[in-house]
């Protein structure tokens, strides 16, 4: 039996900690090594839209996605041979689909991207966290985030991509023809007076658009204004003030072919709701999902949403134009894939009707 | 049982330690990408003798950068949890005490959205934001829970829980603030998440710490066993308890402080292997410590193990799974009586 | 006669009287205490100056109604606080100035029984009672294990070692917290208010064992309590407070006098005494009548 021997059982615990100190070291210096990995061959530096610095390979033989926009954006430009993998949620074009996936845009899997032996990573900032950033930059992966906050701002992320894939001039012809596109929306729409628009990206809570986000600047582009005019990015309104302000268009935004307009009839029996002059004259917009994503298709959504709201000012064309994936959506009623489309404005993670509350002291 | 000699802790913690490096052998074989285990254990021998380089990259960034760090990590947050919940059980005398009660994990979650709010430009702002959120509401509650000069169960109990609710009100004012992207960040990590590499200077503070806080509680843990049939009574067995409790409260909540900076609020963990230890080895803390340390640490491996491996790709937060495994285990245990 | 004088008698037969010339072991000498909140502030409650000796193999009973100042008295006693004025002493140290190791070797406290958080095998919960004697990380070793036995045999508790606290009656447990005192080796038991919780049957059983320790291991006893007829049976001095006024100190004979008594603890009561010397007390339930 053991008697006063607090000084030897000291020591073996010491032994047992300095066991886990040396394992700490030798991954410390593993990691010193692997670094050195980031030697891409023949590389250049460039500047991320969020001032990080990138060394990229010349030509990125292969590409990661980690959003579903900028997977969009890779496919436009016709890159999509050298894109090695993406994320589950990337779903337009089909292909994308079909590539491998990588995991969720805010938790992907990191052994899984590191598998696919990517040149470059693509994240965005509106989307990824940056410890995933950080992670990858920490193991030697270069990553490039972009950062659009408007059209323009979107049309230039296309260029900056192109650039870090080294695909300029097929990125630059993307550009030219977007922009071209919007000039002409902007022709059209001269002298017209903006039509005052309320953007719902959730009903329950009511949340629209800041004005510093880029639905905002689309609709702007599209004729529109919105009537929420506060900075932050996904304001919780309230039904009283929309009643006061009564805009002239409501605009709801979905995926999926579903029941949007049985959506809408239930809505209009709500009070509230049934007091807005829109609803009462169905002045109402459904757009295609696209317009939540900062990629080419947006264009085609501020396209779809100018001639919602200014008829007068298409009135040769009588055809609708392609809705490219739009539908009807059901509020958070629809599968997971579904509401993770909508989930870079909608409120993340979260169960609609969970309090911030419970997701904070949920801790158990 | 026999009462507890040095051999029969020795064993034991033996016995677990040989538990846990079996358990990290089996996380370092598992995840997205397969290893098989008998390339493991040569290329760990490869890098004990430093011929680290003849590994190939990419499997060696996956082991080594990814996994690696990951389970470490994971020990050292599922020790400090399980040796600070212990504690705090014996220093409020109420079994279902846990890291947290003492409004520590929501100090640190104000600490680190206000650090997001603050600088977010600072890339290592969350971890250094919590901490410092961690320790104010330390010393805050240790002032509110000071009755006639020393430490009170009741009133330090009280005092955490009322410095919870208030930061969580705070909490979910400034969460309105914050953008779409950060809010998910900090949703993530207030669920507990391992995912997050430390810096090198953390792993450091969080070693010494983890080494200096165990230390601390274990040099009293004899004097915990008396404090626990009462603190008159262990007076009169000759225990300084004002001494004793400051120290475990001092220990156990920067225990705490470091775990949540580093992977934010894991739940369970805390509360239950103590008992489980409890109702396995005997209430002794002499033994109760060490064996907490590592049967948290073991249970946080097997945890994020499993996060990581149960959806693949997707990873989940360990807390999710803590908590979907530590709930079922905690009605057993109720129901078998919290001893 | 009741049950109570029953036992009360035949437990009378057993006794022995202390012989006057053993050594003072417990000294408390004027010894005062206030309760302030303040070192301004009017005191909340005032212990005034006390004096008695205990001196070994004696069993002295501290009786009194409630808030009478008895545990104030035992703090004073167990060195937990100090006497704003005169002294306690034991075996010639003031017990305030000693370190809590050292107290802990002297003096032991059996406290009213607290609840148990966590189960601990009774065996284990007396071997706590070395704790004084070992260093920080301590483990038990042979000789605290023998004394721990040996403790517990002196209570009649051998068969309780292996059992789980929280399982046994009030009457064991109270064995069991008592065995821990006595693995303390002390040389002053205090007991506070040890009777509360038990029968009539395990209450003459643990003083009688309490009297049996005092003879054979030379223990100083000092037990606080408000029972009367315990105190009666079984003290060799009782010191009788009130109002934290220590109204007066000696055997029970010399204590036990009826006006003082029934102006103590408001009650009417008659006093007579007993066969053995020791005073009897009896309660009337109306003026002039007995109800035994």
């Amino acid at each position: 039996m053991g008697a006063d021997l607090p000084r030897f059982w000291l020591a073996v615990r010491c032994a047992w900690m300095a066991v886990i100190l040396l394992i700490f070291c030798e991954r410390a210096i593993a990691g010193q090594s692997s670094s050195a990995r980031s030697a891409v061959p023949a590389g250049r530096e460039l500047t991320d839209e969020v001032g990080r610095r990138v060394q990229v390979p010349r030509e990125a033989g292969r590409v990661v996605s980690l959003a579903p926009n900028l997977t969009e954006i890779v496919f436009a430009l016709g890159n999509e041979n050298h894109l090695a993998g993406d994320t589950d949620y990337c779903d337009y074009p089909a292909e994308a689909a079909q590539k491998p996936h990588v995991g969720g845009t805010v938790n992907p899997n990191l052994e899984e991207i590191v598998s696919l032996k990517p040149d470059l990573v693509l994240a965005t900032k509106s989307i990824n966290r940056r410890e995933t950033v950080d992670a990858l930059d920490h193991i030697g992966l270069p990553v490039f985030v972009t950062d659009p906050h408007s059209i323009e701002g979107m049309i230039a992320s296309v260029e900056h991509i192109g650039a870090a894939m080294g695909v300029e001039k097929s990125a630059a012809a993307l550009a030219e023809d977007l922009r071209g596109r919007l000039a002409g929306l902007d022709r059209r729409l001269a002298g017209d007076a903006q039509r005052r628009v309320l953007f719902v990206v959730w009903t329950d809570p009511l949340i629209s658009v800041g004005r510093t986000s880029f639905i905002a600047d689309a609709v702007r582009r599209a004729g529109g204004r919105s009537v929420v005019e506060t900075k932050t990015e996904w304001p919780h309104v309230s039904m009283e003030e929309m009643v006061r302000l009564q805009p002239e268009f409501l605009i709801f935004a979905s995926a999926h072919a579903g029941n949007t307009q049985h959506d809408i009839d239930e809505l209009r029996t709500r009070p509230g709701w049934k007091n807005l002059a829109a609803m009462q004259h169905g002045k109402i917009v459904i757009l295609s999902d696209a317009i939540n994503r900062p990629a080419p298709r947006m264009v085609d959504a501020i396209e779809q949403l100018a001639r919602a709201l200014h008829p007068e000012a298409f009135a040769l064309r009588t055809t609708p134009s392609e809705f490219g994936g739009a539908g009807f959506s059901l509020w958070g009623l629809a599968p997971a894939r579904t509401k993770t489309h909508r989930l870079k404005p909608a409120p993340p993670l979260v169960a609609p009707n969970t309090s911030i509350e419970e997701a904070c002291l949920c801790n158990r | 049982m026999q009462p507890l000699t040095l051999r029969r802790l020795l064993w034991t913690c033996g016995g677990l330690s040989a538990l846990l490096l079996a358990c990290v052998v089996l996380a370092l074989k598992l995840g997205a990408v397969p290893i098989s285990v008998t390339d493991l254990i040569l290329d760990l021998g490869r890098i004990a003798i430093g011929r680290a380089n003849e590994l190939p990259t990419e499997y060696r960034l996956i082991v080594f950068d990814l996994r690696l760090p990951r389970i470490l990590l994971g020990i050292m947050v599922g020790a400090a949890l399980s040796v600070s919940g212990a504690s705090f059980q014996a220093l409020l005398r109420n079994p279902l005490a846990d890291p947290y009660v003492l409004g520590v994990s929501s100090g640190a979650a104000l600490g680190s959205i206000l650090a997001l709010i603050i600088a977010p430009g600072f890339a290592l702002i969350t971890p250094l934001g919590a901490f410092i959120g961690a320790i104010a509401t330390i010393a805050g509650v240790y002032f509110l829970g000071r009755r006639e000069g020393q430490l009170d169960s009741t009133t330090l109990l009280l005092g955490g829980i009322i410095c919870a609710s208030f930061f969580s009100a705070i909490i979910m004012f400034l969460m309105t603030t914050l953008t779409g992207r950060d809010l998910r960040g900090m949703v993530f990590w207030l669920m507990g998440d391992l995912s997050t590499p430390v810096s090198a200077g953390m792993q450091w503070i969080f070693t010494v710490g983890l080494i200096a806080g165990i230390g601390a509680i274990y040099s009293t843990s004899a004097d915990l066993n008396l404090l626990l049939t009462g603190e008159r009574e262990a007076t009169h067995l000759g225990v300084d308890v004002t001494r004793v409790k400051l120290v475990v409260y001092v220990s156990a909540s920067l225990l705490t402080a470091l775990a949540v900076s580093a992977s934010g609020a894991i739940g369970y963990v805390g509360l239950l292997i103590p008992h489980a230890v409890r109702l396995i080895f005997g209430s002794d803390y002499r033994l109760l410590i060490p064996a907490s340390a590592l049967c948290g640490a073991i249970a946080i491996v097997l945890a994020d193990t499993l996060a990581r491996t149960i959806v693949p790709p997707t990873e989940l937060p360990v807390g999710a799974m803590t908590a979907m495994a530590g709930a079922p285990v905690f009605i057993y245990l109720l129901r078998r009586g919290l001893r | 006669m009741s049950t109570h004088e029953t036992f009360l008698q035949a437990a009378a037969g057993r006794e022995e009287r202390p012989s006057r010339d053993q050594a003072v072991r417990l000294n408390v000498e004027q010894a005062s205490y206030a309760y302030q909140v303040t070192a301004q502030a009017v005191p909340t409650f005032t212990l005034g100056a006390t004096s008695f000796q205990a001196r070994e193999r004696e069993i002295v009973a501290i009786l009194g109604p409630n808030a009478s100042g008895k545990s104030t008295l035992l703090r004073l006693i167990t060195g937990t606080i100090a006497p704003l004025s005169g002294r306690v002493e034991l075996d010639g140290q003031e017990t305030s100035r000693l370190d809590l190791r050292t107290r802990a070797q002297l003096i032991a406290v059996v406290h009213q029984e607290s609840p148990v958080v966590y189960p601990s095998l009774a065996g284990d919960f007396v071997l706590q009672g070395r704790f004084p004697y070992g260093r920080a990380l301590r483990f038990a070793n042979r000789q605290d294990i023998e004394i721990a036995r040996n403790a517990l045999a002196q209570v009649g508790g051998e068969h309780l070692a292996k059992r789980n606290i929280g399982e046994l009656s009030g009457g064991e447990k109270q064995r069991v917290i008592l065995a821990r005192a006595l693995a303390q080796q002390p040389r002053l038991i205090l007991l506070d208010e040890p009777t509360l919780h038990l029968d009539i049957g395990a209450q003459v059983e643990l003083l009688e064992r309490l009297r049996q320790l005092a003879q054979e291991a030379r223990y100083t006893v000092v037990v606080v309590t408000h029972e009367l007829g315990l105190a009666a049976e079984f003290a060799d001095q009782v010191v009788l407070l009130q109002h934290g006024r220590c109204l007066r100190v000696g055997t029970p004979a010399v204590v036990y006098q009826k006006e003082l008594l029934e102006q103590v603890f408001d009650a009417p009561l008659d006093v007579e005494i007993g066969p053995a010397g020791r005073p009897r007390v009896n309660l009337r339930a109306r003026r002039g009548e007995d109800i035994t």
